[in-house]
């Protein structure tokens, strides 16, 4: 996954209803980039049948050392 | 008993009241001295009511005059982030767009301090909608560090840290989403608890990221965040993310020796790059630890920038979507930076939001398995201690993005993960600031945090040293 360009951006937030201009997107592209690397390793790599409601199960696990 | 009774800890000052040694009235009066000494250069508070304050102080010692005693926190003025609705009051989460709004309603925590007989000082500043780390505020002035005027208080809990440490309130409510509490808890030198997500309802709590969003309370001493928790935390029908786990006796785990516990200090990334302040004190930390009977180990976490990453993206996603409306109606209502933090949450796919919600349990599991053999981890809260207001101002200075960054990179992990955090002001650099670590524990196991940190305190005294006068 690589991060997204200004003109991804520009697209992006255009869908979300909020469009924003050329500068505005190539800020946002530099600023928000390095999250979207930093999460690469992880995108595109989940198995199937997990939901974000697994944490509420991993922060229920009992837990003795 | 001391002479200043707002230079007392909040746990003393309740009993204090209570058995009439002290009255309310005495104890808001010496918060009002303080705060009229120092409001003018730190800009701690966002409202002072001083009249209303001794008029509820006095109904108090009337009260207890009368035998009625309302409970653990009878007669005692408090100060809160400006977040926390109030019913009848102006709740301006720091901003401009809400400077007029007045709450209708009580937020469940602020109400549970209340039933138990706190009373209101005013309101504490913060940084605009709780949606920056080192407490500028474009539309009220930056926050000072009462350690150095003219240093940053840490953010987004920036009035709540500054007016704790300078002795203005006996405590105060934070937030704590990608370390608003844990932050200003280290620059200013207090005590700062970010619960377990769900520990505390966050309802009538202004949202910034509803998944990583936590109430707790910044205060003097480990055993004061045990007081408050333990009145705060619990179930509550408003908000059915709060947790319906029994509520322990978080003031008795304050009391306990740390023989038996083993404590981790991580092999890497909360060890790196740090100044050598802060890795002196991280080293002075762990042998106090140590002489008071924790044994200390190595752990070797899961990849800390990949939560990192998690924490930014889930964030911006739930800010920009909070604050939707606004950003069409009223962009030129914000503060330049806090304008540029909630558009990046544009750029952001819905897939990728939910593929990073989605690797939360996954990514707790696997910190819960690498940290099995440890009680808590102990780690820096950041990697320095408070840069100056000017270093970090993003709009005049080149360099502050990566000052920011810098700041930010020990706290946001414990967010994703949604694991407890107690900051413990733990010693000072060469330049008089202070400098706290941070102790990281299980879900929902808080108590042995207060434990390891009420232990340090008994064998230390950073947490009761004060700024000088100002």
């Amino acid at each position: 996954m690589s991060a997204p360009s200004p003109k991804d951006i520009r697209a992006v937030a255009d869908s979300a209803g909020v469009p924003v201009d050329a500068e505005v997107a190539a800020r946002i592209a530099n600023s928000i980039g390095p999250a979207f690397e930093g999460f690469a390793p992880i995108a595109g790599t989940l198995p199937f049948d997990l939901e974000p409601a697994s944490f509420l199960l991993a922060q229920a696990v009992k837990v003795s050392r | 008993m001391s002479s200043e009774p707002a230079l007392m800890s909040l746990a003393a000052i309740a009993k204090a009241i209570a058995a009439r040694q002290v009255s309310s009235h005495e104890a808001t009066r010496s918060c009002l001295h303080r705060i009229a000494q120092w409001q003018p250069k730190l800009n701690a508070f966002m409202a002072i009511e001083a009249e209303s304050a001794l008029k509820a102080a006095d109904e108090a010692d009337a009260a207890l005059a009368k035998g009625e005693n309302r409970g653990a926190l009878h007669g005692v003025p408090l100060a809160h982030k400006d977040m926390y609705y109030d019913a009848g009051h102006v709740v301006t989460c720091g901003s401009l767009i809400r400077r007029d709004f007045v709450a209708t309603s009580t937020s469940t925590a602020l109400q549970r301090l209340k039933d138990a007989g706190s009373i209101r000082l005013g309101s504490l500043q913060m940084a605009e909608f709780a949606y920056g780390p080192t407490g500028h505020n474009y539309h009220h002035g930056a926050v000072h560090n009462p350690w150095k005027f003219g240093s940053v208080t840490g953010g987004s809990s920036s009035g709540s840290g500054s007016a704790v440490a300078a002795r203005l309130t006996f405590a105060a409510l934070g937030s704590d989403t990608g370390g608003s509490i844990r932050m200003p808890a280290h620059f200013c030198g207090v005590t700062g608890l970010k619960v377990s997500y769900g520990r505390i309802s966050r309802a009538g709590a202004m949202p910034l990221s509803q998944s990583l969003d936590t109430v707790g309370p910044l205060a003097r001493t480990a055993e004061d965040c045990a007081l408050l928790l333990g009145l705060m935390a619990g179930a509550d029908a408003e908000d059915p993310t709060a947790s319906t786990l029994p509520v322990p006796d978080y003031v008795a785990a304050t009391t306990a020796s740390l023989k038996g516990l083993k404590i981790g200090v991580p092999m890497a990334f909360y060890v790196d790059d740090l100044d050598a302040d802060v890795a002196k004190v991280l080293d002075d930390t762990i042998a106090v630890l140590k002489r008071e009977g924790a044994d200390i180990v190595k752990v070797e976490l899961p990849d800390q920038r990949q939560l990192t990453a998690a924490c930014q993206l889930v964030l911006a996603v739930e800010a920009a979507a909070f604050h939707k409306r606004w950003l069409i109606e009223r962009p030129q209502d914000y503060g330049p930076q806090v304008l540029m933090r909630l558009q990046n949450g544009l750029a952001i796919p819905a897939v990728l939001y939910l593929e990073v919600m989605r690797w939360r349990g996954p990514a707790l599991a696997a910190h819960v398995a690498a940290t099995s053999g440890v009680d808590a981890v102990l780690a820096p809260v950041a990697p320095v201690a408070a840069p100056t207001i000017a270093e970090s101002d993003v709009g005049n200075s080149p360099n502050a993005e990566a000052v920011i960054q810098r700041l930010t990179r020990f706290t946001r992990p414990i967010n994703y993960l949604g694991l407890p955090s107690l900051s413990i002001p733990s010693g000072f650099n060469a330049g008089g600031l202070p400098i706290g670590m941070q102790l990281i524990g299980r879900s929902f196991d808080e108590a042995t945090l207060l434990t390891i940190g009420a232990a340090f305190q008994r064998a230390t005294d950073f947490h009761e040293r004060v700024p000088p006068a100002a």
